[in-house]
């Protein structure tokens, strides 16, 4: 278990199940007009007259003014899902809803509701129901995506993703731009969404060595965004290109000569240069030196510290660093001395920037003025200014490792900043779907198919490199997509009701129809509202669809055995017949994951009683992972039981405190 | 709890089709209500952590720092429209019901003249419980009925005229010409009446509702002057 720092505030709020309902239905509402391809954006005017238009859920969600606790807490948990996946925050809220009112429906059906209070007998169904749910996700949902679901998607390659192929024209074009273009699509206008997938590609490439995975890429470049792009507002969106260099968002405090053709020594300070005479809170006690003179003054001092900082230019001048990057603001004779000695200064840099100079690098920053070693220096290839749109920034070359960053432009500063965060959201799904078994923990806990589960499951649909033993554990494979419109949720629904038959049949267990059902009806509301302009065409893909599962599919490289043979990554020759020329593509992960992310935020909706300990989590990654979640849904049921026997206490103020 | 939804429960029936309809309406008015929510949420108004005591629908405040209930300010009222003292409409299925059940043909002359008082008095008396239990902006659904402000000229005057033909009447046809007549007469003395109060009338409020009166007398003159030929 990881340390949790823990902050109690509590209160209780009563919860019943119709207002968590409404709740979630009021907030599906809101983003329905703008989900699917038809959805149209939605307009923000802020007191101070900035207007923003914006179609992605989070955003939309998170300006609403909420103070019902369970409708804050929805909004925190499509947040922190977006976090992670970067997509599917509108759909989170969909899929809710439909479950949520299938369960209401089920529990007002209830046997007993008769019989008790109502209210007490539909909250406690919908909490089983809630519950089980959970747990067939856990346990048997990624086995029916992998045997059902993935065989007919396609693995992207991570080799060729910086190739620009057509798309239409022949199935090497599933590259990776395909599924950047058409998350793109779904998030900005469709205008810029090849120039901008094209322009992540190449951030990629850049970024990308030979040794290493493409999630190794994308996890830096995903916990470094902020520090790897700038946002330059007044240009148009077609002006974004990517620099060589890293770019260090504060302009030089002293002039800086260009020397163009040689390499340049910096180092990076994190204290000041010359030691501050008087801080907040510092005592300084006058005496000099055991000197005995009349008098205690200050002029002896200010004389030693500039005889101190005279001395540290002096070291770093003889260690040939002509670029001091420093976290604070230095003192003017600190400035007045760099100059003089011909260095330049940025002051102020960022901490993000700093560590990511550092880790780049590999020098250590320089904590202690008096000891300055050669290790603190490091070489780079050019310092210079740059003038990006209005500012004018440093920016930085390394000699050993050459890192590139991304200069976004845009027409409006809010528009800028949509921008970049679509790009940051690109680079989460991408890591997602390059990522899959991130939650291998949860994975490690769950018990093993049983050989007489997997006869229930399809198995005749796996191939012999994927022979079904009785402890197998499926695994996606990285870089599965399967084509968008809707496509995912309607193999799944064809699965979850085959599952939920042949369960029933083989009499192992009553409870697993139950829920199967529910997941599988909720499930098609998602291509009924993507449809929902043009119903012909929701009954053409379902049927499109629907033919496919009936057929063996030839294409059974996705699986593979997570007993650890290695098997070459084997790409298949043509992509099953799904794909049709103007589908776009989606991340099979990112949908298993959201499925995920819905039934733990339900069983939260379910709770009838809300006895909140707000938990700041301060794990080391800021991400949300499911083995975190776990313990949170945990905590609530442990929370649940305890007021039947603690003391009530009412009406406090309910602050939610999610990291 | 112990409630277990695995096992059948062999006595649970599923619900007859009034109830389906009952349950439709219910869930399509739930429907209406998250979308009105939702429009609001997006103009701006603050969704907050508590019910309206009526009828249970979260409360939404604008940005004057005023409640605001969708559902009792917006939507017709689920249960009043069943309530015959407060709606026309139920009024007049309640005495339908009751005159089928008598097994006589209906008077013509009776409903219409139920709906016709009745709905002077529903106009005077259905605005009033809305003010009190929900604050706020006022129904503009509620525009065509008269304005609730001292509605006590109207209130007695159209119980007088209301008292007498409540209770369910089935009167034979050769009884038909002199129950006319009555009516006649007292519809006559109302309006009468009320104009007398109209010309000496100073308020507007007053003005306005002897006007309605009137306007109700007079109709109900015309369609007892139709019964009769």
């Amino acid at each position: 278990l990881k340390k949790y720092k823990l902050e109690v505030m509590l209160s209780v709020k009563h919860l019943h199940l119709k207002h968590a309902l409404q709740t979630v239905c009021t907030l599906e509402a809101v983003i329905l007009r703008s989900f699917g391809p038809e959805g149209g954006q939605v307009l923000f005017t802020r007191d101070t007259g900035q207007a923003m238009l914006s179609c992605s859920g989070t955003q939309i969600l998170k300006a609403l003014r909420l103070e019902h606790p369970l409708a804050r807490m929805v909004v925190e948990c499509v947040w922190k899902h977006s976090a992670v996946t970067g997509d599917g925050s509108k759909t989170f809220v969909l899929l809710l809803a439909s479950i949520l009112r299938l369960i209401h429906a089920a529990a007002s059906k209830a046997p007993g509701v008769s019989q008790w209070s109502t209210e007490a007998a539909e909250a406690a169904t919908a909490r089983h129901l809630a519950d089980k749910l959970l747990a067939f996700a856990m346990t048997e949902l990624d086995d029916l995506i992998c045997v059902s679901v993935a065989p007919h998607g396609f693995c992207v390659s991570s080799e060729d993703f910086t190739t620009k192929t057509q798309l239409p024209s022949c199935p090497n074009g599933f590259c990776v731009q395909a599924l950047l273009s058409s998350f793109f699509h779904t998030r900005l206008d469709y205008v810029h969404c090849d120039f901008l997938s094209g322009l992540a590609c190449e951030l990629l490439g850049h970024w990308k060595f030979q040794n290493d995975t493409l999630s190794f890429a994308l996890q830096f470049l995903n916990d470094n965004f902020p520090a790897l792009h700038t946002q330059v507002s007044g240009f148009p969106v077609s002006s974004s290109h990517v620099i060589e260099g890293q770019v260090i968002h504060r302009d030089f405090a002293t002039p800086c000569l260009q020397v163009n053709n040689q390499p340049v020594k910096a180092v990076v300070v994190t204290e000041y240069l010359q030691p501050k005479l008087l801080r907040r809170g510092d005592m300084l006690d006058l005496g000099c030196g055991g000197r005995v003179t009349g008098e205690k003054s200050i002029i002896p001092f200010s004389a030693w510290t500039e005889r101190s900082l005279e001395s540290v230019i002096a070291t770093l001048q003889s260690l040939g660093v002509s670029v001091l990057l420093c976290a604070v603001k230095q003192s003017a004779a600190a400035l007045a001395l760099a100059a003089q000695a011909e260095m330049c200064l940025v002051e102020c840099v960022s901490e993000e920037e700093l560590s990511l100079f550092v880790r780049l690098s590999g020098v250590a920053p320089i904590s202690d003025c008096w000891m300055i070693q050669p290790e603190n220096v490091a070489t780079l290839t050019f310092c210079k200014p740059i003038q990006l749109g209005a500012h004018r920034y440093a920016d930085n070359l390394i000699t050993s490792f050459k890192p590139c960053s991304l200069v976004i432009c845009g027409s409006g500063e809010v528009q800028t900043e949509q921008y970049a965060s679509a790009f940051q959201d690109a680079i989460r799904m991408l890591f997602t779907t390059w990522e899959p078994t991130r939650m291998t923990e949860t994975t490690a806990l769950k018990k093993p198919v049983q050989s007489h589960q997997c006869t229930s499951l399809n198995a005749h649909n796996l191939t012999e490199d994927t022979v079904c033993r009785s402890s197998d554990v499926y695994v996606l494979k990285p870089g599965c997509v399967i084509p968008a419109g809707g496509t995912f949720e309607f193999l799944l629904h064809h699965a979850l009701l085959q599952h939920g038959r042949s369960c029933s049949a083989s009499n192992y267990t009553n409870t697993g129809v139950g829920v199967s059902q529910i997941l599988a009806d909720a499930l098609l509301t998602v291509p009924r509202q993507i449809y929902s302009h043009n119903l012909k065409s929701f009954l053409q893909t379902q049927t499109r669809v629907t033919s496919f599962t009936s057929n063996q599919p030839h294409h059974f490289m996705l699986l593979k055995n997570a007993r650890g043979t290695t098997e070459d990554p084997e790409k298949g020759d043509e992509p099953s017949k799904l794909f049709t020329l103007d589908s776009g593509l989606e991340s099979v992960s990112c949908k298993h994951q959201l499925l995920l992310a819905v039934l733990q935020c339900l069983t939260i909706c379910c709770v009838d009683s809300l006895f909140i300990r707000a938990l700041i989590f301060k794990p080391a990654a800021y991400l949300y992972s499911f083995y975190e979640s776990k313990i949170y849904v945990r905590c609530f049921s442990l929370f649940r039981s305890s007021i039947m026997a603690a003391v009530k206490i009412t009406h406090c103020l309910l602050h939610l405190v999610l990291v | 709890m112990a409630l277990n939804g695995d096992e059948e429960d062999f006595e649970w029936e599923p619900p007859s089709e009034a109830e389906m309809k009952v349950i439709q309406a219910r869930r399509e008015r739930q429907d209406k209500i998250s979308k009105l929510m939702g429009d609001y949420l997006l103009k701006g108004y603050k969704m907050l952590g508590e019910c309206c005591d009526l009828c249970g629908t979260i409360l939404l405040q604008d940005k004057q720092q005023k409640n605001y209930c969708v559902s009792c300010q917006e939507l017709d009222s689920d249960i009043d429209k069943d309530n015959p003292a407060l709606n026309a409409q139920a009024a007049l299925s309640q005495v339908r019901e009751r005159q089928l059940a008598a097994q006589s043909p209906p008077p013509p002359h009776a409903p219409q003249l139920n709906g016709g008082a009745s709905s002077s008095q529903s106009g005077g008396t259905v605005p009033q419980p809305r003010p009190e239990h929900c604050e706020g902006a006022a129904a503009g659904g509620r525009a065509l009925l008269p304005p609730p402000v001292a509605p006590t000229p109207a209130a007695p005057a159209a119980a007088t005229t209301l008292a007498p033909s409540r209770p369910p009447v089935s009167p034979q046809s050769s009884t038909l010409r002199p129950v006319l007549q009555e009516a006649e007469e007292a519809v006559l003395t109302k309006l009468r009446w009320a104009t007398t109060q109209l010309q000496s009338s100073a308020s507007l409020e007053t003005s306005i509702q002897l006007c309605s009166l009137i306007t109700s007398c007079a109709s109900s003159l015309r369609s007892l002057k139709e019964l009769s030929q």
